[in-house]
């Protein structure tokens, strides 16, 4: 099958939505010129009509998404680097979480919200910012990362057709990792956890870079330790399911986020566990999180942030 | 020396007379239901200010996008603008006819007739108004985006960001500032360096019009036709102020400060005498347009629209759904079928 990269995999969707439909369009900053590659060029076959830039105005910009979809329309809105969407949280996160749902359910608001976010590239905390513990605690929005190129056209597809805002933060770690990416148009389940690598002694759950990691990792102990390993892709809601069925298998997880150890999606599914499936554990659950300060731009990125000695450590403790 | 060519015609005047003294009998009955404990949440009186609502309102197709100001929490826009408000009256008691199932209270939408509001966030108007005034550029079929706000709106980044895309964009928006001159208890004066609000807007291009009597509802139609003109043919947006006066206080409850200190006894008896359906009946007197039977009869079927309202919100049952029936309408499905 033909390989793309992760982030031309997301422009392949964006590319092919838009031509399906004349509602879809970008809006952003720079998203003309293409600051990242998933905008790229489509500015020649779509026009500024479609593929729109706005001043550094993150409200209106979102805005001009919001409105436009209570109108009929199937905005992407580009905040370029995803913690920029903070700027305008109340915007982005509780206005258009509650738009539908408090408004008696009569109309959608289809939009996709976007941005990078990424430890490990000496960016400091504004650049790098995971912001998906945040989003996933406002009501009404889907907070989704896919983590492979396959699954980036797939989860894009479908949250462009979607009728719900739809977040997605992307992660720079994995923006070139090439996969294979059928050419024709297909969506995957907003909803629901991909089980990677199917194990029998651990189930690991890790997302965008932290995936890889875990793979190696699983790739490297396959001799002494069968890992089960789980993208949740969806943060928002929780395919809990798919977890606690693996963990009815292993007995034990560990839970690896690049985000804050303290109340994110870690914190949410060890909560879950205790209370729905305490009688299904062999061992404490482990969390691979980032340390709860900001997040520093230097070296110290590397060895604060979760890596494969980080998950091994977490994988052997839980196994012993 | 030829007459001057009248803006308004003799329909247009009645109509806005009308919806005034409509205005003014729903703004009066949500005041005392809410003394008698009947609503719930808030309720932010729009009584004195209740002429720039009806003039902005009036002159709008169902197909054009309303943003209401959040005093009087919109009434006087919407039943100017010609919707059905008996689910709005309903929804604020918590009733399962109301506009939003019950569950907005009174930050309420009617997308059904395209009006979005309200929001505890203070200028965020400025925010969907920017894609509604993106979308109907793009429809093309002359639709425009009334955009109300107060003056403490025009603080907010929002307000800035807002005005800036639709001078940028050339989009088909009227912002409409309704300056009562107080943010609660915050004076205008205290709070903005520039005697108009209207005078940022002008800043970025935007054509302005201020309407220093924003108690005259004719003065301030006058004013706002020709900026809905504007926007229908392409012509982009404009912002018009009028200045009009806040009889009570900001939320029923609350002291009426001026700054810090209690507004002057003698502020409320000049304010009084510019009540806006005293200065409309004044007008509509002198001018010939009603009959003193005409007005009574205005009054009459005014009062009993308000008794209907009143009745349907206080026959319907609360709403009180499940935990589970309301997870289940959390997501909008991907073959729903919504208004």
């Amino acid at each position: 099958m033909r390989e793309l990269a992760y982030v031309n995999a997301i422009r392949e969707a964006i590319q092919q939505e838009m031509r399906r439909d004349e509602k879809v369009f970008v809006v952003g900053q720079d998203v003309r010129g293409g600051v990242y590659p998933h905008t790229l060029d489509l500015i020649d076959e779509f026009g500024e009509e479609r593929i729109v830039d706005t001043p550094i105005s993150e409200s209106a910009m979102h805005g001009t998404a919001f409105g436009s979809a209570l109108q009929g329309y199937r905005p992407i809105v580009d905040f370029m680097f995803a913690s920029t969407a903070m700027t305008v949280f109340t915007e982005t996160a509780v206005m258009t979480g509650q738009q539908y749902f408090l408004h008696g359910s009569k109309r959608p608001v289809p939009l996709v919200m976007t941005g990078a976010w990424g430890i490990g590239k000496r960016t400091a905390n504004d650049h790098a910012m995971p912001i998906h513990g945040y989003y996933s605690r406002a009501p009404g929005l889907r907070v989704v990362i896919p983590s492979t190129p396959y699954d980036a056209k797939g989860i894009f597809t479908a949250a462009i057709r979607d009728n719900n805002p739809v977040m997605i933060p992307w992660c720079t770690g994995i923006m070139m990792l090439k996969g294979d990416v059928p050419e024709e148009s297909y969506e995957l389940p907003l909803d629901k956890a991909s089980i990677k690598r199917v194990g029998s002694d651990v189930t690991v759950l890790a997302n965008s870079e932290q995936l890889q990691f875990a793979l190696k990792v699983a790739d490297k102990l396959s001799d002494e330790i069968s890992m089960e390993v789980i993208d949740p892709i969806s943060f928002s809601p929780i395919d809990m399911e798919t977890i606690l069925t693996s963990l009815e298998k292993t007995n034990r997880i560990v839970i690896v986020d690049e985000d804050w150890e303290s109340g994110g999606f870690a914190a949410t599914v060890s909560a879950r566990i205790v209370e729905q499936a305490f009688d299904l554990l062999d061992a404490p659950i482990q969390r691979v999180c980032f340390p709860n300060m900001p997040i520093p731009g230097g070296y110290m990125e590397d060895y604060l942030r979760p890596n494969p000695e980080k998950i091994e450590n977490a994988v052997r403790y839980v196994c012993a | 020396m030829a007459k001057k060519k009248e803006v308004l015609s003799k329909e247009q005047r009645i109509k806005l007379f009308t919806n005034l003294v409509r205005a003014d009998k729903f703004g009066k009955m949500m005041y005392s239901r809410m003394m008698q404990g009947k609503l719930i949440g808030f309720y932010h009186p729009a009584e004195g200010a209740i002429a720039p609502g009806v003039a902005a309102g009036s002159f709008l197709t169902n197909d054009d996008i309303l943003f209401p100001h959040h005093r009087g929490h919109g009434i006087t826009h919407m039943l100017s603008k010609g919707i059905d408000i008996e689910p709005y009256i309903a929804e604020h008691a918590g009733k399962s006819t109301g506009c939003c199932e019950g569950r907005a209270a009174w930050h309420y939408a009617y997308p059904e007739n395209n009006v979005f509001g309200t929001t505890a966030y203070i200028g965020h108007n400025f925010v969907p108004c920017t894609g509604f005034g993106w979308a109907a550029k793009r429809n093309n079929r002359g639709q425009v985006v009334m955009n109300c706000f107060g003056d403490g709106a025009m603080g907010t980044g929002r307000s800035h960001e807002g005005l800036l895309l639709s001078s940028n964009w050339q989009l088909p928006i009227v912002h409409f500032c309704e300056n009562n001159g107080f943010a609660i208890f915050a004076e205008v004066e205290e709070m903005h360096p520039t005697e108009h609000l209207s005078t940022i807007a002008e800043g970025l291009n935007i054509p302005t019009t201020i309407v220093e009597d924003g108690q005259d509802v004719f003065a301030i139609a006058e004013a706002v036709i020709p900026a809905i003109e504007r926007a229908r043919t392409g012509g982009g947006p404009t912002f018009v102020e009028a200045k009009c006066l806040r009889f009570k206080e900001h939320d029923i409850g609350n002291r009426d400060l001026r700054g810090w200190k209690p507004r002057e006894k003698e502020e409320y008896e000049a304010m009084l005498k510019r009540d806006p359906v005293l200065v409309a009946t004044e007008r509509a007197r002198a001018e010939s347009l009603l009959t003193d039977v005409e007005i009574e009869k205005i009054h009459e079927d005014a009062e009993l629209e308000v008794a209907r309202a009143v009745k349907f919100a206080d026959d319907s049952p609360v709403e009180s759904p499940t935990e589970e029936e309301l997870m289940a309408t959390l997501y909008a499905p991907r073959d729903g079928v919504f208004v």
